[in-house]
């Protein structure tokens, strides 16, 4: 999907409806918010005339001391109303910032779990921690610091330029002002080359990264061929250009503050020749003069904001866009309007004329698949690697999306019904035997996270893992994963078995699930399989036959077809594939009894 | 490793190799200081110029001469001096310390490279690529810092607050102290804040990480929280992590809105006592009201010190984690190790021997047991055996990948690890399973990065071992461009640019784990003839799948859990009817038609 390249503009980001529903959610808050921060900055504008007051009064040797402490006391006064109004606008504009932060990510999270395998194949999980880290932190500085410092900057001018045009003199401000509106001038400038040259260094940092990331993994073959010292000198231009990238934009960087100050220090030199001008001349007062000096030094922060925020804000919009693309990725995988749920579901299953490609390719990865099976039948798949045996029962269970007609489970078409009540029904044992970093116990109990440690053991006894949690110093207490105990293949597969049958589906699909135990574990589950499941429907996939010798029903596949049915005795009498895989495997085992 | 890094310290060792770095560059490090204490100075003068000027005023005010003028005009001219000088020296100063911020991370990302590229295939798999990934990558970034702003203004910091202190005392003891016992309140302040924003700032940082990580699995598990209908329950433990970390947030936010005003505040008081004593000493004569002019604005420059200081501790901190990781990596050490009087080989003959090897990738789990056998040169041997009977082991043996426990492996009669690892490895062709290719174009990956490998040697190369047949019908032939791990490129095609690349390097002795994946007849044709080719004259070991590729062999050695059960030629193998035999039929027989 290709992206228009616009301009990236700042009133995107309040445009945005998605922002706007937030801003009316928050509406309060930030009011309150804004409303203490006008007030602050209009109060602390009055500190310098209380000071310059003094100061003339000094001058003028009239000062007494019931005036002194009634300036000091109002400055006193004005502090403390200060730093409450400060704790409040902050509590309530940065604390608003974080909570639409946490909305957002909780909403992008709600979207992600209704996007379809499709969706993650085509983004990376590096692309989408993206945009819930850098993007969604954008995002929070511009709807925080970035409001804050828009309102501040504006109110700060117009109370600072008003007090020095009306307190003291019009000409004195406008001269010593001019420069300063250079600075924003130089910041608005300087910020889209500042981004090209940041751009340029996350490029070179990325090449860096890609670059160590590829010698790593093929680290075997620079041995092998001796290429060490190649390598470093090509990782030495790299290295080289990201110092040079980094140079550049520090060049920049470094220019900013300077330039800054500098400017600040002519509107100070203005100030102090002509300021002092005016002063001799007796059109204003020493105390104006000493109150213009500070106003000046009040200004120069609201220069800098101007271009500070300006970039915030660019920024904000950019990853505000990229996060809306996510936030409206279209979900594959949905209800029918017109889906309706089965009463009495039942497990069983037919498959009728499946034919099924995956999205963009042109070989179909199933064709003319028909079987059915009865609740309480055991159907067994077997078939080459990449014949379609996993594509088969991922359709069933609506990973990928058949065309209607094909699968009906139920007595139901698969795509009538509601998902929520063909998957809850349906006890799915994947290949790759994920686990998540949590409990034995959590990760059994997985959908519910609310059984009975009676059931959860229950359901590790079924497939012989009981014995080995138990061992554990933890035991089902054990947390697994990259922080916790590393599970072998064999456990793995096993914990994944049940966590698909504790919640005691009409259906159970074991995909190449008893690949990694040996055979007695193998035979003992398949028994309880018959014991414990009587009455409802199992699918077994495998690559041992002794996994499903005694299914009910046997087809199996290769190139996406169904070559081969009926059950263990009809499919060896058939001499086919069934039977040399079948006589391979004994020779298989003969090999492996040898000492 | 414990999540706590707050407690980690900052030990001698590592500060002093943190040193070592930025060793070199101590002259611009002196040149910058000084840069740094000028600009103090310049930034000291300027309030003192105010001061003036606003006496000049006070004194003259009413009556304007030219002189009196010229005067304000003076003290204006070198307050521009001040500005300008400020503006210049600044800016080299900002760049003197980037680049050496950046040489000071150049090389140790550099070092870092070197390191790994001496560190043996145990430590590859036994650390994920994105950690070591980001040792080099992330970790050094945030040195940069370290040398660039943090050493610079805890200097500027503490330089300012001394240069404020002792100026302001310079002009009036009295004062000075009034308005100076401000500052302990401060520092004390700041310390007790800076404890709880930085213990919050961890938590914080904990949170974010477990908050990551959290998105990511089940990000990859998606599929897994679907087919189980457990989205809903997998929100809720997400909403519940979002708002933890969003009351994290508030907890620094109002921390935040107490400690920046309190500071302000402290601010105005040191104010008011300079309003209230000031004018007193005013009155009697003691001072001027351009010292109180300069005075106020002095005290505006305490505080800003105090909390830049603040807030490079956080910088240190993350550095302190990062320094110690990096040096942890340089301190790892290979276990191949080279003997100081190793030899250079230059022709070798090609005659390997395996005696009584006993070798292990972990403690005492052997994979090959008491394993002998002699391979003449220009031999070729096949080895066979069931999945992990220790064929591919003894591969990654020659070439010392690993060191064996017991036993001696010999090339030559000389024992491998008497030889130079590289000149060793130079003279082995080795080709894996699965050919790794490098994002590059198809030339690069024949010639990899050895310039003496002319374009003609690349293409006869390509051609004696059939790959020049399919590169040239590509559109742009040699230069087609391999993205990654050329995945572009079917299995059988990946093999024979293997095969290119291996003949390039001309080796003596070839070792070939035959590819399993499912190849097209017409590649798995050209790559039979190819090997056969590449094959003749040099001294060649396989771990074969291919009946055809077994039976061009001289040899055949056959291995079955750690040992050599059987060994002769197909013929003489078949009528022992042993393991061979078995072998033949299961994988064999009917694998070929």
């Amino acid at each position: 999907m290709t992206k228009e390249k616009k301009k990236d503009n700042i009133m995107d980001l309040i445009k945005s409806p998605y922002m706007r529903s937030f801003l009316r959610k928050y509406w309060l808050s930030y009011l309150l918010g804004i409303f203490f921060l006008i007030a602050i900055d209009f109060a602390q504008t009055r500190i310098p005339v209380y000071i310059g007051s003094v100061i003339d009064s000094l001058d003028a040797a009239s000062l007494s001391t019931a005036e002194l402490t009634h300036d000091v006391v109002a400055i006193a006064l004005i502090a403390v109303g200060i730093v409450l109004g400060r704790i409040i606008w902050r509590y309530f504009i940065f604390g608003t910032a974080r909570k639409i932060e946490r909305d957002i990510r909780n909403d992008l999270f709600s979207h992600l779990e209704g996007l379809s395998l499709n969706y993650y194949q085509q983004h990376k999980t590096g692309e989408i921690m993206a945009y819930i880290t850098n993007d969604l932190e954008a995002v929070r500085q511009a709807m925080g610091q970035g409001i804050m410092m828009v309102c501040d900057v504006i109110c700060l001018l117009i109370f600072i330029l008003s007090s020095m045009l009306s307190l003291v003199s019009v000409s004195l401000t406008i001269y010593s002002v001019l420069p300063l509106a250079v600075i924003a001038v130089v910041t608005g400038l300087l910020g889209p080359r500042l981004f090209k040259k940041f751009f340029a260094r996350q490029k070179a940092f990325a090449e860096i990264s890609d670059f160590v990331q590829e010698d790593i993994s093929g680290i075997k073959v620079i041995k092998a061929f001796v290429q060490q010292e190649k390598e470093i000198d090509s990782f030495d231009k790299i290295n080289q250009n990201y110092f040079s990238k980094n140079m550049s934009l520090t060049k920049t960087r470094a220019m900013m503050d300077p330039i800054m100050t500098l400017i600040a220090g002519l509107a100070f030199v203005v100030a102090v020749i002509y300021g002092g001008y005016l002063a001799l001349n007796t059109q204003i007062s020493v105390g104006d003069f000493t109150v213009f000096i500070q106003y000046l030094g009040m200004l120069v922060w609201p220069m800098i904001a101007v271009g500070m925020s300006i970039n915030m804000i660019t920024m904000g919009s950019a990853s505000l866009k990229r996060i809306e693309d996510v936030l409206e990725a279209k979900f594959d995988i949905t209800d029918e309007p017109t889906a309706s749920e089965v009463e009495n579901f039942c497990g069983s299953i037919k498959v009728d004329n499946l034919t099924f490609s995956y999205p963009e390719k042109d070989m179909p990865a199933l064709k003319n698949i028909s079987f059915e099976i009865q609740e309480g039948q055991t159907l067994g798949i077997v078939g080459k690697t990449g014949s379609g045996k996993t594509t088969l029962t991922n359709l069933l269970v609506r990973i990928y999306d058949c065309e209607k007609g094909s699968i009906f489970v139920s007595g139901k078409d698969i795509r009538e019904m509601p998902l929520k009540q063909l998957r809850s029904n349906i006890g799915y044992v994947t290949q790759d035997n994920f686990l998540f970093s949590d409990t034995i116990k959590n990760n059994i109990d997985f959908v519910n996270e609310n059984a009975s440690m009676d059931k959860i053991t229950e359901a590790a006894e079924f497939s012989c893992v009981n014995d080995n949690i138990v061992e554990f110093p933890d035991g089902y207490e054990t947390v697994i994963g990259e922080k916790g105990v590393t599970l072998s293949g064999g456990q793995k597969q096993r914990v994944s078995i049940s966590r698909a049958y504790i919640i005691e589906p009409k259906i159970l699909i074991m995909d190449d699930s008893l690949s990694a135990v040996d055979t007695d574990t193998e035979e003992r589950i398949l028994k309880n399989l018959k014991e414990k499941r009587n009455g409802k429907t199992n699918i077994i996939i495998a690559h041992r036959l002794s996994a499903l010798q005694h299914a009910d029903k046997i087809i199996v596949i290769d190139n996406g077809e169904i070559i081969e049915h009926g059950n263990h005795k009809t499919l060896l009498q058939q001499k086919g594939l069934y039977y040399s895989l079948y006589k391979k495997q004994q020779l298989e085992k003969m090999i492996n009894e040898e000492e | 490793m414990s999540g706590d890094t707050s407690k980690i310290k900052l030990t001698k060792k590592t500060t002093r190799r943190l040193l070592q770095y930025a060793k070199p560059y101590f002259g611009l490090f002196l040149v910058a200081f000084l840069a740094i204490a000028i600009l103090i100075g310049l930034s000291l003068y300027q309030p003192i110029l105010l001061g003036e000027a606003t006496d000049v005023i006070v004194d003259n005010a009413g009556s304007f001469t030219q002189e009196i003028f010229m005067q304000i005009v003076i003290i204006g001219l070198k307050y521009l001096a001040c500005v300008l000088l400020t503006f210049g020296i600044s800016y080299l100063q900002s760049m003197m310390l980037a680049y050496i911020g950046q040489k000071v991370i150049y090389k140790i990302r550099l070092d870092v490279f070197k390191h790994l590229h001496k560190l043996d295939i145990s430590f590859f798999n036994n650390n994920p690529i994105g950690r070591l990934v980001t040792r080099a990558t992330n970790d050094v970034e945030t040195l940069s810092e370290l040398y660039s702003s943090v050493i610079v203004t805890l200097v500027r910091s503490v330089g300012t607050l001394i240069g404020i202190v002792i100026t302001m005392l310079t002009f009036n003891l009295e004062l000075s102290l009034i308005t100076f016992t401000t500052i302990p309140v401060i520092i004390v302040i700041t310390v007790i804040f800076t404890n709880i924003l930085m213990k919050n700032w961890s938590s914080i940082r904990s949170k974010i990480s477990s908050l990551n990580a959290f998105v990511s699995e089940h990000v990859s598990g998606m599929k897994i929280i679907q087919i189980f209908t457990a989205e809903k329950k997998t929100y809720n433990k997400f909403t519940a992590k979002t708002e933890e970390l969003r009351k994290s947030h508030m907890k620094q936010i109002v921390t935040h809105s107490v400690y920046g005003p309190s500071i302000y505040l402290l601010n105005i008081l040191a104010t008011v006592l300079l309003i209230i004593f000031g004018s007193k000493m005013y009155m009697a004569g003691a001072i001027t009201i351009g010292t109180i002019v300069t005075f106020q604005r002095y005290i505006g420059r305490f505080f800003d010190p105090i909390q830049e200081f603040a807030e490079q501790l956080n910088v240190i901190q993350s550095s302190k984690v990062s320094a110690q990781r990096i040096f942890g990596l340089l301190d790892e050490q290979s276990s191949i190790v080279e003997k100081e009087d190793a030899i250079e080989l230059d022709d070798i003959k090609g005659e390997i021997e395996f005696k009584n090897v006993w070798f292990a990738y972990k403690d005492e789990d052997w994979i090959l047991k008491d394993v002998s056998f002699k391979i003449e040169a220009g031999q070729s041997v096949a080895f066979v055996g069931a999945t992990g009977a220790g064929k591919t082991t003894i591969q990654n043996l020659i070439g010392r990948y690993y060191d064996i426990q017991k036993g001696e492996i010999l090339l030559d009669g000389i024992n491998i690890k008497d030889i130079k690892i590289d000149s060793l490895r130079i003279k082995i062709g080795q080709m894996l399973q699965d050919v790794f290719l490098f994002t590059g174009d198809i030339e690069s990956n024949i010639r990899l990065k050895n310039e003496e490998i002319g374009q003609d040697e690349l293409i006869a190369s390509a051609k004696y071992v059939n790959a020049d047949s399919f590169i040239s019908k590509m559109k742009l032939q040699y230069k087609e461009p391999v993205l990654e791990g050329g995945t572009s490129l079917s299995a059988g095609q990946r093999q024979l640019i293997s095969f290119a690349r291996t003949l390039a390097y001309k080796p003596r002795i070839l070792i070939l784990d035959e590819a399993t994946a499912n190849i097209d007849t017409e590649t798995e044709l050209l790559i039979q003839d190819a090997l056969k080719k590449i094959m003749e004259g040099r001294t060649t070991l396989i771990v074969a799948h291919r009946l055809s590729t077994i039976q061009n062999c001289d040899n055949i050695i056959v291995m079955h859990k750690g040992k050599i059960v059987e060994q002769g030629n197909h013929q003489q193998l078949l009528k022992q009817k042993g393991i061979y035999f078995k072998l033949y039929k299961l994988q064999y027989e009917n694998s070929e038609n």
